[in-house]
């Protein structure tokens, strides 16, 4: 499908915003010379194999490695007794850290959970050293584990004291809830997930007297180099890491994991370059994972569908020593209007690696459970479930009363009802059917906060005109490199070609971490300012000169196709102006600062950013206003009227983010997104033996994701929105607003095509029986 | 090595002093190249650790995603559930293979592009080397054929359909260059 211009807005002073271009690194990437990390050409490299606990929770009482030592070019095997006290301790990423876990794997010889690494095998060969890790023998004292959710509905507990907690809350919700004369309570849960991108974790590190360089694939290079300094005791300026295209990262890539220390230690100890390749097995319990969840929620409505009573409580699973939690009820609990709200999040612990970002992380399992609940008060009510959504529309935070942004949501809605053709659904479940096939129609709302971070960028403009942007900002596949090369084109007015972009190494400007959807906005914001910098010195001297704009308003010239441009007509090329500023290059260094930062962040965020701490102001709480993008999602579902065979072969979602830098990347985005969310409706979880607390099904047969033949028709419609209170360039990052809504407007469907109302997912033909 | 290493040895000069190899010839992009490597070696792991051929993309090491497919004789093959030994004398495209280094792309490549048919591109090599053969197999004419023989392929960041659209766009353009 190609895009028009048309479809997103309209086209901008350089003309390059909005206009769909190809991605500028796919020739890149088609023919096989992207080097993503693992690919680097390096000499007489050594391999690694990582040795991981079978069991859970205990001890490690003996290690047996003769055999292993005996394998034919072996070369050195690392476990806690040699390690112990090698690795510091550095904070947790999700409390302004560094590390995805403060679980410290091999410094001691305590199990925490079934995977975690104990040993690493360095090699000749990869063969070898995988050969020798089969040949670790381990003596362990065995603890029972606790493998996460004790009771499949966990009990309500008492909500909301404002004085002791946090939680977004106003008004009464129990009484207000009791005397709704239409009521839905009901409990909700998602699965365990991973994110298993295709590329694995792996990584290199070459030492080069006391500088360690690092090969290794990251959402935040800055964060990686400065947390494994800190774990080794050593100066950032003595780590490298180079990560210029990433093989999908989806949250598990975006913080510091245990391995990378113990690569660099190997490296150290051999002096020779040490590779690893984690295996797919090993990507489950090396990284972090979405936990599961459950949800508790009560809705009270009037008879008109108006919602008097909201309530969600939600329990998640993390490790033993880490609070990590995803709590999006920050966003469900502002979704609709409501006089009465109240909300909760419970931890559970377990014997678990730590759990982390994946893919939209706070939003996808709340937003299925407030999603399915809604669609289940719109049958109760009798009433169209986009009507009840259109009744319940907010433009201000329900709770404090700020307002969005920007909110299109209903636009959404009717955008995308008309292309899925709603209007000739009948709403009888089962009713509508195709030969032996019932189908379904469901719908959901999608949402995500625009979250914008500090961000660096420095923007080169070489004597032939061309221009080099350079920033230490990641593409994961997200199309970074064309949203940034597109920005400095349409600012500098030079075609795209003329246009390099460097990303993805931590020598570069710092750049915040490619997750919560903040990157596009961050470092567009970032460029743009630095292409400003270098019009305005241009023009400046411009002005001043004997030239054509001798004299000119420095606010009137304009800059397109490599020319300065007057009003007059007159013009000038790029190069004859920037010669005038000096032979060589010229250069400008941006330090974005968002708009919404608290002073806070407008404080300490440059330099925390330099030190590759998480830093970000949040789309939930941008000072006076709120601010996030919206889609709407269309499913259709067919299920088998007597196998049960569930199949989706049509969703339509419509999404207003802002503006579109990149059109191609975007589509692709949200494309990817539906996907993504049809894979977790139906397909994904990862299954866990209770009684060892071991998953079952880690590896790429047996953890269901889909195929090219389980997805048919996709279709994303983009909605145009201005706004500019988000930041300067008007940009919501849509990364990972695809995936939200789909659970829900999935579980609707299944409903509507068979009466039955799945609550735990994925939906599998065996809950249709 | 430090002195709390379990291991005492120095390390060894190079492969060949400590562990057995084999000497291999293999044909690949129409060059014969030598590799010297462990008898266990797998094609994938020779092309990308010997050969520097790192098109070729290692996702799952046991025949679960399709990001090592090669063609062996003309025919699409999983590199990582291969043997190296066992492709000697046989000839071998890879990725790198498909195109000269300068100039026009491959009809798929460019399709591929022109499609926007991946994101992350880590499984877009496979994914090439699968269309193409899909289009010379006789399989795909129509878009669920193209879908099911296109289904040992995965992609997380799921370009799907428009791994559909570019193979459409190539198919022709492949008939016509090869009539
Ligand atoms: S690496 Fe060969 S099929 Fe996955
Ligand atoms: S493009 Fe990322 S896995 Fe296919």
């Amino acid at each position: 499908m190609t895009i028009s211009e048309s479809q997103v807005g309209p086209i901008s002073e350089g003309g390059m915003f909005g206009k769909p271009v190809p991605r500028i690194d796919g020739r890149l990437k088609v023919t096989g010379a992207a080097c993503y990390p693992s690919d680097t050409p390096m000499e007489d490299t050594a391999h690694a194999y990582l040795v991981t606990s079978a069991i859970a929770r205990g001890k490690i009482k003996a290690f047996h490695l003769e055999d292993a030592k005996a394998v034919d070019g072996v070369l050195d095997i690392l476990t806690w007794e040699n390690m112990k006290g090698k690795v510091r301790s550095v904070r947790f990423f999700a409390g302004g850290g560094y590390a995805s876990s403060t679980i410290m794997p091999m410094s001691s010889s305590k199990i925490w959970h079934a995977g975690q690494i104990i040993a690493v095998v360095i090699a000749e060969s990869f063969e070898a050293a995988r050969e020798a890790a089969y040949k670790v023998g381990v003596d362990y004292a065995v603890n029972k584990p606790k493998a996460g959710f004790d009771e499949s509905r966990p009990q309500p507990r008492p909500m909301t004291n404002p004085l002791t907690r946090s939680d977004p809350a106003t008004g009464d919700a129990e009484k207000a809830f009791a005397a709704a004369p239409v009521k839905i309570e009901a409990y909700y849960s998602t699965p365990t997930q991973h994110h298993n991108a295709i590329e694995l974790f792996s990584t290199t590190c070459v030492w080069s007297g006391d500088q360690l360089t690092i090969y290794e694939p990251s959402q935040y290079v800055h964060g990686l180099k400065n947390g494994v300094a800190r774990q080794l005791g050593i100066k950032p300026d003595k780590v490298r890491i180079i990560s210029p295209f990433v093989g999908g990262g989806f949250g598990g890539k975006a913080a510091l994991t245990a391995r990378t220390a113990f690569i660099a230690l190997a490296a150290q100890r051999l002096n020779r370059p040490v590779k690893l390749v984690a295996t797919r097995k090993q990507a489950y319990t090396v990284s972090n994972f979405r936990a599961e969840t459950q949800h508790l929620i009560k809705l009270g409505a009037e008879s008109n569908g108006q919602l008097t009573s909201l309530s969600h409580e939600g329990w998640e699973v993390s490790s033993r020593p880490d609070e990590y939690k995803v709590a999006g009820t920050e966003t469900t609990a502002v979704l609709y209007a409501c006089p009465n709200i109240a909300t909760r999040v419970n931890v559970i612990h377990a014997d678990r690696s730590t759990p982390g970002f994946m893919r939209s992380p706070a939003e996808v399992p709340y937003i299925f459970a407030i999603e399915s609940a809604m669609d289940e008060l719109a049958v109760a009510l009798h009433m169209d479930p986009v009507e009840l959504r259109r009744i319940n529309d907010t433009q201000i935070n329900p709770i404090t009363d700020a307002p969005y942004s920007s909110r299109a949501l209903m636009t959404c809605y009717d955008t995308a009802a008309k292309a899925f053709g709603w209007a000739s659904r009948n709403p009888v479940p089962g009713s509508m059917t195709d030969g032996d096939w019932l189908i379904g129609w469901g719908c959901a709302t999608s949402c995500y906060p625009t979250n914008v971070a500090p961000a660096e960028a420095k923007v080169t403009l070489a004597p032939n005109g061309s221009v080099r942007v350079q920033s230490a900002g990641h593409d994961i596949g997200t199309g970074a490199y064309t949203a940034l090369a597109i920005t400095a084109a349409e600012f500098l007015g030079v075609p795209l070609e003329r246009v390099s972009v460097e990303l993805g190494d931590s020598t570069l400007p710092p750049a915040p971490v490619a997750g919560g959807s903040n990157a596009t906005a961050s470092i567009c914001n970032a460029v743009a300012d630095a292409c400003k910098e270098l019009r305005h010195r241009l023009v400046t001297a411009a002005v001043a000169s004997n030239g054509p704009m001798h004299g000119l308003d420095r606010d009137m010239i304009t800059f397109s196709d490599g020319q300065l441009r007057a009003p007059d007509g007159q013009s000038e090329t790029l190069m004859a102006a920037s010669a005038r500023l000096g032979f060589g290059p010229i250069e400008a260094h941006a330090k974005y600062m968002p708009e919404i930062a608290s002073k806070t962040i407008k404080l300490v965020g440059n330099a925390m950013l330099g030190k590759g701490l998480p830093i970000m102001a949040s789309g939930t709480s941008a000072g006076d206003h709120i601010q996030y993008a919206f889609g709407a999602e269309f499913v259709e579902v067919r299920v088998h009227r007597r196998t049960r065979e569930i199949r989706a072969p049509r969703i339509v979602g419509a999404f207003a983010a802002g503006r579109i830098i990149s059109p191609t990347t975007a589509r692709s985005q949200l494309m990817g997104g539906l996907i993504w969310g049809i894979s977790a409706a139906l397909h994904e979880a990862t299954e866990m033996d209770h009684r060892f607390a071991r998953y079952v099904n880690d590896d790429l047969a047996e953890y269901m994701v889909p195929v090219n033949a389980d997805i048919q028709d996709v279709e994303v419609i983009f909605v145009p929105e201005d706004d500019t209170k988000v930041n300067a360039l008007g940009i919501k990052g849509l990364g990972e607003l695809g995936n939200v809504g789909t659970n829900a407007a999935v579980a609707n469907a299944v409903y509507h095509a068979t009466g039955q109302r799945i609550r735990d997912l994925p939906i599998r033909l065996e809950n249709l029986l | 090595m430090d002195a709390s290493s379990p291991l005492k040895s120095s390390p060894p000069e190079n492969l060949r002093d400590r562990c057995q190899t084999l000497d291999l010839v293999l044909q690949v992009n129409g060059r014969s190249r030598r590799v010297v490597a462990d008898p266990r070696v797998t094609l994938l792991d020779a092309l990308r650790e010997n050969l520097g051929l790192t098109g070729s993309k290692k996702g799952c090491d046991h025949g679960q995603c399709g990001a090592c497919t090669v063609h062996v004789d003309g025919r699409r093959v999983l590199s990582c559930l291969t043997f190296a030994a066992a492709a000697e004398g046989k000839h071998i495209t890879t990725i790198e293979g498909l195109a000269p280094q300068e100039g026009d792309l491959h009809p798929m490549q460019q399709a591929f592009m022109d499609h926007d048919a991946f994101q992350c591109g880590y499984c877009t090599p496979g994914q090439i080397m699968s269309a193409v053969a899909c289009v010379t197999e006789g399989h795909a004419e129509t878009d669920a054929d193209i879908r099911e023989y296109m289904s040992g392929n995965l992609c997380r960041c799921a370009a799907y359909p428009n791994i559909v659209d570019a193979i459409k766009q190539a198919k022709p353009l492949m008939r016509e260059r090869d009539a």
